[in-house]
């Protein structure tokens, strides 16, 4: 180590910064980032698949009605909607900052957050009224289990959006320097498709 | 507050203990469980929140938590880049190649302790019946031994060389997201401290073997809990570093490098990143499965519940299976970088060898069931299985016999690098071929979870992974450390291991088809004898890692300067000085040939527009 | 040059030694345990096939590394030299690619036949007879039924089997994987929580072999032990029929009409029996997993002996661990049989 402290120093490189990576591809670095990081959380998700598989369809155990419990099938409907919706306004907001619209993309961004919110609150509000819970039986471990990791990516999606939000309004980005947007953007059009996979699958199905 | 370091760390790891603590006895307070206060109920929380608090006082998050309170992006100082004394490897490093070193020294510490845990196991194996081990130790023993080489040894050791080099070789003044690179290593130490700690908790550390299956897991006492959460950090580590190894080798190369002029050992990360990127989230998710079980009495493994037992074992080697390609791909790449400039010849068939790298990379995913031929599953899995596993035998045989043309009249220097690189190719030809008679159900049947199956593990991740990590740390020591390590101490170093590894692993393979089970504390009179020789040539095989110990500490303080380019290789880390320059060049390299044209008159990888930088492939290590 | 010296044939030959050498040690070894059912002998031949197959392979690949160091390693004066700039050589890439394949293309399908063959049902399945092995931390039991029509079906801590008739085994477990193996059968399967998982052999040998825990299960898992006996057909009937056979009439309560040594050695269906992990001079019993009861019970009283077993914690043998003696035996064991048990153990450990 001491060595590799001296030889660093007798460059004395310090003063100069380093030099501009070449950049090989097309695709941004953080875009391509984001999106390999969908790649491992959607990969996140298909275990937790697995596990409703196995259940399901290599055990045959019986789905919801189980023990006279149903899903909200309805309820998780409008529930879809409204998250659905919120990936409208973000691509609207996105579409604004492109023009330059600051409002656009303030309000966008805020109807976007708002939205999300109302989905988290409703999710919860059906796990207090649903009338079983995961400790019960293996669907209900399940259907927890997936609800909620979903959950819990509504949340951290959330919590990138709030953090668009407070800069939107504080006017950082503009029509040339808007990547702030767009990637938090892919991940929470990710949740939203996700969203619609679970509700498909854990719902209707 | 502070400055950001690891004394700062430590204040906020133990505040993160009391909040999760006061959180978790909050909760059963508000929801009127008895006793409030209780540690055992807590741990899982302190657990995975106390390391968050820590990694927040070493600094990790500084960048973003100020890019997240919404101030205007400032400009880059460059002030956690690069190392000047010893203190700048104990904190926050955002420069690759301190980053690599890290890496690389904290996994072989951990080399050491999962060795010594080998060392106390064998002992207690040398002789029949109970030596000086309960059960319940020596279980505890070989699960921390396993995971703490794996996951703490092989794979970050990988990561951490490939941190070192690769920008280099891709000629990338670091990597594509440099504050990432920072927080995956800091993750590891957590990863690790947590699995050593479960050996202090009441009922032993966790005793299920690295494998966790469940059920066992789900009752354990609380020592696993520090393998499910432990695995969560590490993994997120893993996942990280592969993420930025992918950006970084996608857009960050020299002018001029198309993906058939990259080294190999950079085709081989890019594969191995591929890997973990896809199939890590399985093993995260497998022990999310366990925790929730554990933590919230959930049912994902209880079959009076409903629960699926043999799905554990589907999720977890879903993962686990791409993971032992995970711990072997990123050695062969530094095997093709080492025999090229050793034997003096192209990589032999380089287009093959991407791609049957790639095709290790699409097989992998297909054969996880092969670790399950006798766990009771529907039985027609096993076939298809039983094909794909068996087909890999043809990208790795592509690999081998291109690695034995490469060889062939060339010029063959045999110093340590190249002693382990050879060591490799037979000894890993020996591992792969007990994985192909694994493969073959009828056998599989016969000698699943005996010794056999421990002398195949060890014959590919000893005898394949470990002597390519030595390979390639002795192949860029000098670059590291801008040292010369002691040939001489090397060879010593090589032989012993050499002798005594196949001494100590190979008759487990015949104890192995003569009955004796795997993750047994005591076995019948009738392997005694040959487990003795195991335990003492197991033994020596341990000292002669001392060897090495002190020919890496003794040269790194006063070896011999290595010159920037000692071996006259072509790829671009050896054209800059030893240790490279803190912002690796001073102008980009162009890339004007391919990687391995050694013997080719005049050939030349990369050029450097700047007169005085090293002419590439000119006379030996020109000092500087 | 020198570097056009050199002679395949010496590599060559070598080789072919070499393989030789190898295949004959390799089929010379003594691998296998003693062979005790038909299922063994297909195994022991495809290992014997994949020894011959892989013993070449290796030396090919430790030829030509030896061969190349020895002609190929850098001589006085090359240091600076480099090789022939040799790329590839597409004919050679095809063949090391076809060759392996038909290899491997070859051996999936003869171990998929042999597969086939050692799972193969017998002629008339419905006649098979059927075997339910337990597994629970850390012991097996295993149940037949009973010769007589609508008997209890019959329990035994110890394996029998008559010699050449398939048996079917159905296995399950009570609480963890275990590992269902007898070494000498070759076969193995997981006892897996919530199914039953089978496989079959056919005996074909008499003896006593081990029965082997193979899938870690905790504590105890090195000690989960049981022996298989394969025995003539009569004798496996005469001992199911003992096993079969009603208790002495209960004449009143007495505990002598408790068979304590039958409960040490066999247990009396629910209860694991004793001698599956001690050893007793009395009863026969071998078991190696507890201690010696001979040796440690010499100098202790029948109270001690009670508490030993129905609270095996209380007090744990100096050398052994506690948690893997059962204890479960108050439930198990009545207090007639307890008693029997401990004045029996007493009687016969006392010098
Ligand atoms: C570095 C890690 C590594 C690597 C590379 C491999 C490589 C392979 N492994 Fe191994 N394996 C492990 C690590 C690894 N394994 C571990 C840790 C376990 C145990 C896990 C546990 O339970 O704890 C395990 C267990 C394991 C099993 C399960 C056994 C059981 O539990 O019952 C099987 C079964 O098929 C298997 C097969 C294979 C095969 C076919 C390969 C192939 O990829 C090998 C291919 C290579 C060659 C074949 C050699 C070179 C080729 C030639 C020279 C060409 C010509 C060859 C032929 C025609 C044969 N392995
Ligand atoms: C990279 C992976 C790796 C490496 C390097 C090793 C290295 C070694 N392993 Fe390990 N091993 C595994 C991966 C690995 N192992 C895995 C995955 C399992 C399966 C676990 C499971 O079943 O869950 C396993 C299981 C396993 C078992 C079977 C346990 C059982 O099933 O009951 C045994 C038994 O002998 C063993 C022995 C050894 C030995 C002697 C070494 C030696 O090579 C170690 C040599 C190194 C050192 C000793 C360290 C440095 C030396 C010193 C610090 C000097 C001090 C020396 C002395 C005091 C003598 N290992
Ligand atoms: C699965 C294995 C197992 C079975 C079955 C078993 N034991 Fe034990 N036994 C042990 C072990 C291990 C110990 C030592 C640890 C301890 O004392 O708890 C032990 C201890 C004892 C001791 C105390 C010895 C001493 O010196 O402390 C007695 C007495 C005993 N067993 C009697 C029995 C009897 C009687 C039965 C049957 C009814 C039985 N055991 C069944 C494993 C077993
Ligand atoms: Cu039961 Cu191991
Ligand atoms: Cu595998």
């Amino acid at each position: 180590m001491e060595a590799a402290a001296i030889s660093a120093h007798a460059h004395d490189d310090d003063d100069h910064g380093p030099p501009e990576a070449n950049r090989s591809s097309r695709v941004e670095p953080q875009l391509l980032g984001m999106l390999l990081f969908i790649i491992s959380e959607i990969m996140v998700f298909g275990a937790f698949f697995t596990a409703y598989f196995f259940i399901r369809v290599v055990n045959g155990d019986d789905w919801f009605p189980v023990g006279g419990h149903e899903l909200p099938v309805y309820v998780a409907g409008v529930n879809t909607a409204i998250l659905v919706s919120s990936s409208f306004t973000l691509h609207w907001a996105e579409a604004c900052i492109k023009r330059d619209n600051h409002w656009g993309l303030k309000a966008g961004m805020l109807a976007t957050f708002l939205l999300g919110c109302t989905f988290l609150f409703v999710q919860i509000n059906e796990y207090v009224h649903i009338g079983f819970s995961p400790q019960d039986f293996a669907q209900g471990t399940i259907f927890y289990g997936l609800t909620g990791l979903h959950g819990a990516h509504v949340f951290i999606g959330l919590t990138l959006l709030a953090m668009v939000v407070v800069r939107s309004f504080r006017g950082h980005f503009s029509s040339t320097e808007h990547r702030g947007v767009e990637v938090p953007g892919i991940y929470w059009h990710f949740v939203d498709v996700m969203w619609i996979v679970v509700y498909f699958t854990v719902y209707i199905l | 507050m502070r400055q950001a370091s690891l004394f700062r760390a430590m204040e906020f790891l133990a505040i993160g203990v009391g909040f999760s603590y006061g959180l978790s006895c909050l909760t059963r307070w508000a929801y009127h469980i008895h006793p409030v206060l209780d540690s055992a109920a807590a741990a899982p929380i302190i657990m995975l929140a106390a390391p968050l608090f820590f990694l927040v006082g070493l600094g990790a998050f500084d960048y973003w938590f100020y890019w997240a309170s919404g101030k205007p992006s400032r400009p880059e100082d460059h002030s956690l880049h690069g190392a000047h004394s010893w203190k700048d490897y104990f904190r926050i490093n955002t420069d690759h190649k301190v980053i690599g070193i890290q890496y690389t020294v904290h996994s072989f510490v951990f080399l050491f302790i999962g060795g010594l845990m080998a060392m106390l196991m064998r002992a207690e194996l040398a002789a029949p019946g109970r030596q000086f081990i309960d059960a319940n130790t020596f279980n505890g023993l070989f699960s921390v031994h396993a995971s703490l080489l794996i996951f703490l040894f092989i794979i970050p050791v990988f990561a951490g060389l490939a941190n070192f080099v690769i920008p280099l070789m891709i000629g990338a003044p670091d990597m594509a997201f440099p504050r990432l690179n920072a927080l995956s290593f800091w993750l590891l130490p957590i990863a690790g401290i947590m699995m050593l700690a479960s050996f202090f908790m009441p009922g032993g550390s966790f005793a299920s073997g690295w494998t966790a299956y469940a059920p066992l897991s789900d009752s354990a006492p609380i020592g696993q809990d520090f393998f499910t959460i432990g695995v969560q950090f590490a993994g997120a580590s893993s996942i990280a570093t592969a993420l930025n190894f992918l950006v970084t080798i996608i857009t960050m190369r020299a002018p001029g490098m198309s993906f058939f002029r990259m080294p190999l050992l950079v085709w081989a990360n890019f594969s191995t990143s591929l890997l973990v990127v896809i199939a890590t989230p399985f093993i995260a998710a497998s022990q999310f499965f366990v925790l929730l079980d554990r933590a919230l009495g959930f049912n994902f493994f209880d079959p009076t519940q409903g629960g699926d037992v043999l799905m554990y074992q589907h999720v977890f080697w879903f993962y686990s299976h791409p993971a032992v390609y995970i711990m072997m791909l990123p050695g062969f790449g530094i095997i093709s970088e080492v025999l090229a400039v050793k034997a003096r010849k192209p990589i032999f068939g380089y287009r093959m060898m991407a791609f049957s790298l790639l095709a290790i990379v699409v097989l992998g995913f297909t054969v996880w069931a092969h670790h399950m031929f006798v766990s009771g599953m529907q039985s027609w899995i096993r076939i298809p299985m039983m094909v794909t596993t068996a087909i890999i035998a043809v990208p790795t045989g592509i690999k081998i016999f291109s690695w034995l043309a490469t060889l062939w009249r060339g010029v063959i220097h045999l110093d340590t690098p190249m002693l382990f690189a050879l060591g490799f190719l037979t000894m890993f030809t020996l591992g792969g071929i007990s994985g192909v008679m694994l493969a073959m159900i009828p056998l599989d049947i016969h000698v699943s979870d005996t010794y056999f199956i421990v002398a195949h593990i060890h014959y590919v991740l000893f005898g394949g992974s470990l002597f390519t990590i030595f390979a390639g740390v002795y192949y860029w020591f000098p670059k590291m450390t801008g040292r010369m390590f002691d040939e001489r101490l090397g060879r010593i170093h090589f032989w012993l291991t050499f002798i005594f590894f196949n001494l100590t692993f190979a008759p487990m393979h015949l104890i192995g088809v003569q009955g004796m089970p795997r993750r047994v504390a005591d076995y019948s009179e009738q392997f005694a004898g040959w487990n003795l020789l195991i335990s003492i040539s197991s033994w020596i095989l341990g000292l002669a890692t001392l060897v090495f110990v002190y020919n890496v500490v003794a040269s790194w303080r006063g070896g011999p300067r290595a010159g920037a380019n000692p071996w006259r290789a072509l790829t671009i880390e050896w054209q800059v000085s030893s240790p490279p320059p803190i912002f690796n060049f001073d102008e980009i390299p162009t890339v004007v040939g391919g990687p391995y044209e050694y013997g080719v008159p005049g050939a030349v990888h990369a050029v450097f527009k700047k007169p005085e930088a090293p002419v590439p492939a000119a006379a030996t290590g020109g000092d500087h | 040059m020198r570097r056009g010296n050199f002679n395949r044939a010496e590599a060559v030959v070598v080789g072919v030694i070499a393989s030789a050498v190898g295949i004959a040690a390799g089929l010379l070894i003594h691998w296998f345990p003693t062979a005790a059912s038909t299922q063994a002998g297909p195994i022991d031949t495809l290992w014997d096939v994949l020894l011959v197959v892989s013993i070449p392979i290796f030396v090919i690949v430790a030829c030509v590394v030896l061969f190349s160091v020895k002609w190929f390693r850098v001589q006085p004066g090359e240091e600076n030299e480099d090789g022939p700039p040799i790329h590839g050589n597409t004919k050679l890439e095809v063949i090391w690619t076809a060759i392996p394949s038909a290899l491997i293309a070859s051996l999936v399908v003869y171990a998929y036949i042999v597969l086939v063959d050692i799972e193969k049902a017998p002629a008339n399945p419905s006649q098979e007879r059927h075997v339910r092995v337990t597994a629970r931390q850390f012991a097996w039991s295993f149940e037949y039924d009973n010769p007589k029509a609508g008997g209890k079906p019959i329990t035994s801590n110890f394996l029998y089997l008559p010699e050449d008739e398939s048996v079917k085994f159905d296995i399950k477990a009570l609480d963890v994987l275990h590992d269902f193996w007898v070494p000498a059968f070759r076969m193995k399967i997981d006892a897996v929580p919530g199914i039953t998982t089978h496989y079959r052999v056919t005996p074909n040998r008499k003896g006593t072999y081990p029965v082997v825990c193979a899938e870690l299960c905790g504590l105890g898992h090195a000690f989960m032990r049981s022996e298989a006996h394969v025995v003539s057909r009569a004798d496996f009937d005469a001992w199911l029929a003992k096993l079969a056979a009603p208790p002495a009439p209960a004449g009143g309560g007495e505990t002598a009409a408790v068979d304590a040594k039958k409960l040490f050695t066999d247990g009396n269906g629910t209860s694991i029996a004793c001698g599956q992990c001690h050893t007793l001079a009395d009863a026969g019993t071998s078991g190696q997993v507890g201690p010696v009861l001979d040796k440690v019970l010499a100098d202790k009283d029948a109270a001690f002996i009670k508490e030993s077993i129905l609270n095996p914690s209380a007090e744990v043998a100096k050398g052994f661990q506690d948690g893997i003696m059962p204890k479960d035996y108050s439930k198990t064991l009545s207090p007639q049989e307890l008693d029997a048990l401990v004045n029996y153990l007493d009687k016969v450990t006392s010098k």
